[in-house]
């Protein structure tokens, strides 16, 4: 479902990202792990269109690198903020609201309901949704606006960073029945490697903008080389 | 809820009662429907600036060129007057075109783009003598028509197509607000890519928003030239008709449907009834002042400001 | 013919260097303080009718209005800035109206004041001819090109040698690192706008002592220097210079080639050329998608 084939993203003389060939299938979670810096989140602005890449970004056949980050999300990319972007002056349903108008051109009370169960929102679906939530529920706004637009692809970009245990734990079992319910494919950035353990079927590490290794979470985790890219950052 | 039980009233005595008690004189009503096309620009203004993020300081531009529209078609090529007006807002739709690619230009440069727009079209009215009658300006534009056996060139029958105007504008206006376009609208404000990330075209809805508010200006304007029956450059695109919209819709409260019409109408009037008899030459000075004193004291109207006066006073009970 | 076009690049080049002074003037407080200063023109107007005031009131030659000007231009630059200060929230859009108010203010006083009559100096000291070869020019225009010339070229050496001027260019590239290094933004500002101010009222004399002007003036000085700043694209003096200059150029060869009436559209239309064209303009950094 999206291709990457050597993606690269450079910022002025800075190459963020280089050459980064990947695959995710429709069924697929995939973890997306490497140290602080190391090119994720640009990964990601270059796949929803927040950053201009070079290389190939194929997405349902699709050749989506000159498509505008607009284009990207109605196509079925959808993704969440490292750190949350609730649109502002407006209640958490509005969010929804307007996520599924645009996103899918329709409209679907029931289903924004279904999302707004899903995520554990509906008790504050009055709220609004800059000022009136915490930052568990700020995050879980993150992905249920993204599941509004009815994605293929969830990008989900390290929406457990900041939560305490309980919250993790909550997230990650949100995070499962997503990938059963929704049917999306998902690729997901977090340093917990326990997490990534317990969710993906494949990782794949970054380092300094580069593709270091790709496998099982048992395979990649226990590669000496990404050790090493990791020593200073988990496994000191 | 509750302002829906107030509409039907409110209706009844903009619509019959005022016309029944005001109708016979001609100052009164004149001062009326005067406030009211400002009310028109100050709220077509506002709609721009709240939903589509932009300030202007141009809106002269679009005044002008429906009144010029309206003035052309009907003298020049026979077109019923009140066709005319709606084709003058599509005329106005037009030159906001030209000014799409200025919507890339951060807040203040639009801003002022939007200005020197304004007075290019200003010189363009002088200029193309054979169509606008240049400086000389253009006379005896015809009144609005007896339609239905009702005279709209009346005072009365004027007032009445303005106020209709401005209510249907303002509607209009409500409705795109409550939309999930105006959800967005007012999301994108603090956050772009917020929107972008779901599927919102942002350029494309703020570009929406030039138009629909260039359109509603550009009637208004085209409206003022069949009651006052002459045109000319300088009037056409005076600076009148930015700064006191502009005043009108930050007096009362610019974030609100309700509050650039109030502003319009009680900043007009005061102008024209207590300011003018004071400083008969210069009296937008006090507009001047008036703005500026609104930005420091209260940049959300004085409705807000009176508001939040009140709430001190509870709190303070 | 060629003749024509040398005299309008001549003049329109005098015509530059206030165009200059003003457009700098605007572009210095956007630099140190992200705001727009929509009366920028009308102080220049202020200065202009101080000028006209001076002579007919005292019968002088208005250059001995220039410190009269420059103290009351400063002054009225200074409140200005008090104005925008006192501003609670966001500044950016709030400062354009609330200076928008301010030139409304100004030009309503001028209008109350010197009412609406177009004025021009009686001097007969300004308007003689200055002849450079076959290039003509009325004394007033290159006196003030040459004063113009210093006052940038001061500018110029005043923001990269002095302590105040490398402040403001601290300041206006990032705040908090020049907090952190002791400097104080709002004085900085403070500074930009009287330096500002100077140069309208130089400007505003100029203005006075080779055109005419009228209440109506201010506004359209200020739109010109905004077009003025357009064309030399964010952050470069240089390029205000040579913006200045084309401006000038631009409207005198309008003026010889087509008609005086259309001098307006001069401006205007390379505004709009530069926008659809370049929108970076002639030497800007390319400015972050809005």
């Amino acid at each position: 479902m999206l291709q990457l084939e050597n993606v690269t993203v450079r910022f002025g003389g800075l190459t963020a990202v280089n050459q980064v060939s990947l695959s995710v299938g429709s069924g697929d979670v995939v973890g997306l792990v490497g140290a602080n810096g190391a090119g994720k989140t640009t990964l990601f602005n270059a796949i929803s269109g927040l950053a201009r890449a070079g290389g190939r970004i194929v997405f349902d056949g699709r050749d989506v690198l000159r498509s505008p980050m607009y284009q990207r999300a109605r196509m079925g990319i959808g993704r969440t903020f490292q750190i949350p972007q609730p649109m502002h002056e407006l209640t958490v349903r509005q969010n929804l609201t307007v996520a599924q108008r645009f996103g899918t051109g329709g409209t679907d009370m029931r289903r924004i309901d279904e999302i707004l169960e899903f995520t554990n929102l509906s008790a504050k679906a009055g709220r609004d949704a800059a000022t009136g939530l915490a930052l568990s529920e700020l995050k879980a706004l993150e992905v249920a606006k993204a599941l509004a637009t009815n994605p293929k692809l969830l990008l989900l970009d390290e929406v457990l960073a900041g939560l305490e245990t309980n919250g993790k734990r909550h997230f990650m079992n949100m995070l499962k029945q997503m990938h059963d319910t929704f049917k999306v494919g998902i690729l997901i950035i977090e340093h917990d490697i326990e997490t990534i353990s317990n969710l993906c079927q494949r990782v794949a590490v970054l380092n300094f903008g580069q593709l270091i290794a790709e496998g099982t979470p048992a395979e990649v985790f226990n590669d000496p080389e990404v050790v090493k890219s990791y020593t200073g950052a988990e496994h000191a | 809820m509750k302002q829906y039980k107030l509409l039907i009233p409110a209706l009844l005595a903009v619509y019959v009662a005022v016309p029944l008690v005001f109708g016979s004189d001609n100052y009164v009503m004149s001062l009326v429907i005067a406030s009211l096309v400002i009310g028109g620009i100050a709220l077509s203004w506002a709609l721009l600036g709240n939903l589509g993020g932009m300030v202007s300081f141009g809106h002269s531009a679009f005044f002008g060129v429906g009144a010029y529209a309206s003035a052309v078609l009907t003298m020049q090529h026979g077109v019923p007057v009140f066709l005319a007006m709606l084709l003058a807002g599509v005329a106005a739709i037009v030159s906001a075109i030209l000014m799409l690619p200025v919507l890339r230009l951060r807040g203040p440069y639009f801003a002022l783009a939007i200005l020197a727009y304004a007075h290019i079209f200003r010189i363009l009215a002088t200029e193309w003598t054979s169509v606008t009658g240049g400086s000389a300006g253009i006379a005896n534009i015809p009144r609005l028509p007896l339609v239905a056996s009702i005279d709209f060139g009346s005072k009365t029958g004027n007032y009445l197509v303005i106020l209709t105007i401005v209510l249907v504008f303002a509607a209009v206006y409500d409705m795109i607000r409550r939309s999930p376009h105006g959800l967005a609208l007012r999301a994108m404000h603090d956050s772009d890519d917020a929107t972008r990330v779901v599927g919102v075209n942002n350029t494309l809805l703020k570009g929406l928003m030039l138009l629909v508010s260039s359109f509603m200006c550009g009637v208004v304007g085209a409206f003022n030239v069949h009651y006052i029956n002459f045109l000319e450059p300088d009037y056409a695109f005076s600076t009148l008709w930015v700064t006191i919209p502009i005043v009108a819709a930050i007096f009362g409260g610019y974030r609100t449907i309700t509050g650039p019409l109030v502003g319009a109408v009680v900043v007009y009037l005061v102008d024209q009834l207590v300011v003018k008899s004071i400083i008969p030459t210069g009296h937008q000075l006090v507009l001047g002042v008036v703005l500026v004193a609104m930005i420091i004291a209260s940049p959300d109207g004085l409705l807000a400001l009176v508001r939040k006066f009140m709430r001190k006073n509870d709190a303070a009970a | 013919m060629t003749e024509l076009i040398m005299q309008s690049l001549y003049s329109g080049l005098l015509q530059g260097g206030s165009y200059a002074l003003i457009a700098l003037g605007l572009a210095l407080v956007f630099g140190a303080m992200k705001v727009i200063n929509l009366a920028h023109g009308e102080l220049v107007l202020l200065a202009a009718y101080i000028g006209y005031t001076v002579e007919s009131k005292l019968g002088v030659n208005p250059l001995l209005a220039i410190p009269v000007a420059v103290l009351l231009v400063t002054l009225a630059s200074a409140g200005i800035y008090l104005l925008v200060g006192r501003i609670k929230t966001n500044r950016e859009i709030n400062s354009l109206t609330l200076t928008y108010g301010v030139g409304v203010i100004l030009t309503n006083l001028a209008l109350l004041i010197w009412s609406a009559d177009v004025r021009a100096t009686g001097s007969s000291w300004m308007q003689e001819a200055f002849v450079l070869g076959p290039l003509y020019s009325m004394r007033s225009e290159v006196l003030f090109f040459g004063v113009s010339v210093v006052l940038i070229g001061g500018l110029w050496w005043w923001l990269s040698r002095s302590w105040y001027g490398r402040a403001v260019r601290a300041v206006s590239s990032n705040r908090d690192a020049a907090k952190l290094m002791g400097i104080n933004p709002g004085f900085t500002e403070l500074v930009s706008f009287i330096v500002a101010g100077i140069m309208a009222a130089f400007a505003g004399v100029a203005l006075f002592s080779y055109g005419v002007i009228t209440p109506a003036f201010g506004g359209v000085l200020t739109v010109k220097a905004f077009i003025i700043t357009v064309l030399a694209g964010i952050g470069s003096i240089p390029g205000v210079l040579i913006g200045a200059v084309l401006l000038g150029i631009a409207e005198a060869l309008t003026v010889t080639l087509a008609s005086s009436a259309l001098q307006e559209l001069a401006g205007m239309g390379l505004f709009l050329l530069v926008l659809f064209v370049m929108p970076n303009g002639l030497f800007g950094a390319a400015r972050r998608r809005g």
